[in-house]
């Protein structure tokens, strides 16, 4: 059984114009010991996903339907306090701004120490010597003395290593990883990637990380979901999706990267813009900007199903699998060649 | 002044005469003050440490480096926007670095920003027209039938409709914002364009649709940019010679191809090892030179090198006592490390170990 199953999730939410489809029928699982990358543009739904599988939402607007399993438990279904006792101790979550999700007026080793008291009966000595254990296990110099530090006396990427202390304080099962390094530098960039590979390594847990940058898939996931307004239009281990992506859309990502090992003259780029999610289009919901659309994606939404030559690899596209062949060596080759 | 120490007369200058901006020795330091009457200065933040470069007609200066690295305060010093503490910025052959406002008005109109954040750069109140019209009106270029028509030119040449000329930027998602900061900066037909991380808060397909749309622009207007970025994939991209900042200073400028596949200095080495590279074989295969700390405070740099905390090549005695000079090597590569790199790539022992004797003085002045 996967550590967490996700079938058909789909998150409304209620606003002054209509109802918005944040998250529309999307399905994935994580295994123990595996990282899921969740890849997509600004709106595709990537992080209410996330939030909504934490029970995070809003109550007061949000329809939420679909199941979210967690070691057979349904989450979208669980009372608050249920969720409570899940959010911190098995499942965690490493936020993107590492400057706005610390308590600025609290020292880290107080925040440390209220997230083990809350899930472990243990004294507060005791929480604390967890919490320099964990600061030390994110290469944090000095932890004994900086644990009683604030959090603006920490730079960026220490601030964040301070985050992933807390996450993974608890010994979670899962960590959610919502854009962890998109507000560091590359080289703090490098050193967060390594150090939840390691982690990961040495504590066991499951990891999903949400990104918008092809680059860090390739290095840390071993599985890729690609979302596109709302849904996924494809998902696959991670070598086979970047060795032959199957969807115009993830074309069209990989095609838009300027990237060190390839040089084109060019970027391709995807025409348009993301379509509301008030009103997606009929049919395939990227047909409007997709340079292949035929009669059938304006009417028809393609189903997510696997392809012909590999049953891992799904994908939501009415091409044939020949064109897809015949393009998809096209845009690789173009890397290839430079 | 602790610049001098760092051999101004080393810049990358070619004096082949087709510069359109040099900039030599450029200093800014903010100062820390204490007190709230009598103010005193204790300390200076040195965000540009004595940096000096040229750009030439036509071409793209790419720069990069971390946050912190001074490249947005060498360009606001540029642009004339903060005042220098010292150096020179001279520009089209007339030295601009302590004109008046009037007499800078005209320059102004040769020398364009555009911004990071296409959400706070633009006048919320103010309909898109207005706000890319503005500059002509300043400059009294035209009547106002000729002023709309140039406006929605423009509107049309960065790729929006030009009936969308009385909307308001929040009618625009952030990559036509972003062509409207394009449209405005190209306005007044300036020379230079200094873009400051203009895609950095863009999506990766808008992204890609600006840097064509700025590559285009420049071959049709024949435009210079300063490409300020963090993304070294976006500078490669979009650069003929890449600057690369550390600390407040320059630590290597070579053209684009010399950098990405021979850097010399170890800082660049570090920053292009820890590029992601989206191909999952490739990537996890590479050797990454993994910095340990994080970037020291410019109120206290460190001595001599500004890298040597963090070096893996660390040479006591050496690169902590002598501030190294930016060596020249073949192809106007300079970079400013006694003990450059051999070649790229090296393996972790070779990056620890510089195989020859240090760079010796006197680096090269004469070239």
């Amino acid at each position: 059984m996967a550590l967490l199953e996700v079938n058909d999730l789909k998150t409304h939410f209620r606003t002054d114009d209509g109802i918005v489809k944040a998250v529309d029928g999307v399905s994935f699982s994580v295994e123990k010991g595996q990282t899921l990358g969740i890849v997509g543009e600004s709106g595709s739904g990537k992080s209410v996903t996330c939030l909504t599988i934490m029970g995070l939402n809003p109550k007061a607007n949000t329809i939420s339907s679909g199941e979210a399993l967690w070691k057979g438990k349904d989450l979208i279904r669980m009372s608050s306090r249920q969720l409570r006792n899940i959010r911190g101790d098995d499942i965690a979550m490493i936020f993107q701004d590492p400057m706005t999700s610390l308590n600025p007026v609290k020292s880290i080793g107080a925040q440390l120490i209220e997230a083990v008291m809350l899930h472990r009966d243990v004294s507060k000595k005791q929480a604390r010597a967890r919490a320099v254990e964990l600061l030390k296990a994110v290469g944090i110099p000095r932890a004994e003395r900086r644990i009683d530090d604030y959090p603006h006396q920490f730079s960026g990427g220490m601030r964040q290593r301070v985050m992933i202390a807390m996450a993974l304080i608890n010994d979670p099962d899962l960590l959610i990883a919502d854009e962890p390094t998109t507000a560091l530098d590359v080289t703090t960039q490098a050193q967060i990637i390594n150090l939840m590979i390691k982690l990961q390594q040495d504590f066991g847990s499951a990891i999903i990380i949400i990104t918008h940058d092809l680059g860090v898939i390739a290095e840390a996931a071993d599985d890729v979901v690609v979302m596109y307004a709302a849904q996924v239009v494809e998902r696959a281990p991670v070598t086979n999706l970047f060795n032959r992506p199957h969807h115009p859309y993830t074309w069209g990502l990989l095609g838009s990267l300027p990237r060190l090992d390839a040089d084109v003259e060019r970027l391709t780029q995807i025409q348009g813009q993301p379509p509301s999610l008030l009103n997606p289009p009929r049919g395939c919901r990227f047909h409007p900007r997709c340079p292949y659309v035929m009669e059938i994606c304006k009417t028809e939404q393609p189903a997510l199903a696997p392809i012909s030559t590999d049953p891992d690899h799904l994908q939501r596209c009415h091409l044939d699998e020949e064109t897809k062949d015949r393009e998809a060596a096209k845009l690789l080759q173009g890397m290839v060649a430079a | 002044m602790a610049t001098t120490e760092t051999a101004p007369q080393t810049t990358a200058t070619n004096g082949s005469g087709d510069e359109l901006l040099v900039v030599e020795n450029l200093v800014k330091h903010f100062p820390v003050t204490r007190g709230i009457i009598f103010q005193k200065e204790v300390a200076s933040v040195k965000a540009v440490d004595g940096v000096s470069f040229t750009v030439r007609k036509g071409e793209t200066l790419g720069v990069v480096g971390e946050s912190g690295c001074g490249k947005s305060t060498m360009a606001r010093c540029v642009m004339r926007l903060l005042e220098a503490t010292d150096g020179r910025i001279i520009f089209d052959g007339r030295d601009i670095t302590h004109l008046q406002r009037a007499e800078m008005r005209p320059i102004r109109r040769e020398l364009m920003m555009i911004f990071q954040d296409p959400y706070a750069s633009l006048n919320p109140r103010k309909r898109v027209g207005f706000i890319i019209a503005e500059a002509l009106e300043v400059h009294k270029l035209g009547t106002d039938a000729e002023i709309k028509k140039r406006v929605q030119e423009l509107l049309e040449v960065v790729g929006l409709n030009p009936e969308h000329y009385n909307r308001f930027p929040h009618e625009f998602s952030g990559g036509q914002r972003q062509r409207i900061g394009v449209a405005r900066a190209l306005a007044v037909n300036p020379k230079l364009i200094v873009c400051d991380e203009p895609v950095s808060a863009l999506d990766v397909s808008v992204q890609a649709q600006i840097l064509n749309l700025l590559k285009d622009l420049q071959d049709e207007f024949g435009l210079t940019y300063i490409f300020i970025a963090h993304d070294l994939n976006v500078v490669r991209h979009i650069s003929d010679r890449v600057m690369v900042m550390y600390l407040g200073h320059a630590v290597e400028l070579a053209g684009r191809d010399s950098l990405y596949t021979a850097p010399k200095h170890p800082y660049t080495g570090a920053l292009l090892s820890a590029v992601p590279i989206p191909n999952p074989e490739q990537g996890r295969a590479r050797k990454q030179i993994v910095l340990e700390g994080d970037v020291p405070s410019p109120l206290n740099p460190p001595a001599a090198c500004w890298f040597h905390p963090r070096c893996p090549r660390f040479r006591d005695g050496h690169c902590n006592v002598e501030t190294p000079p930016l060596y020249r090597f073949e192809d106007d590569h300079v970079a400013a490390c006694h003990y450059p790199l051999e070649r790229w790539p090296l393996t972790d022992e070779e990056i620890r170990r510089p195989s020859g004797p240090p760079m010796s003085p006197p680096p090269a002045e004469s070239a």
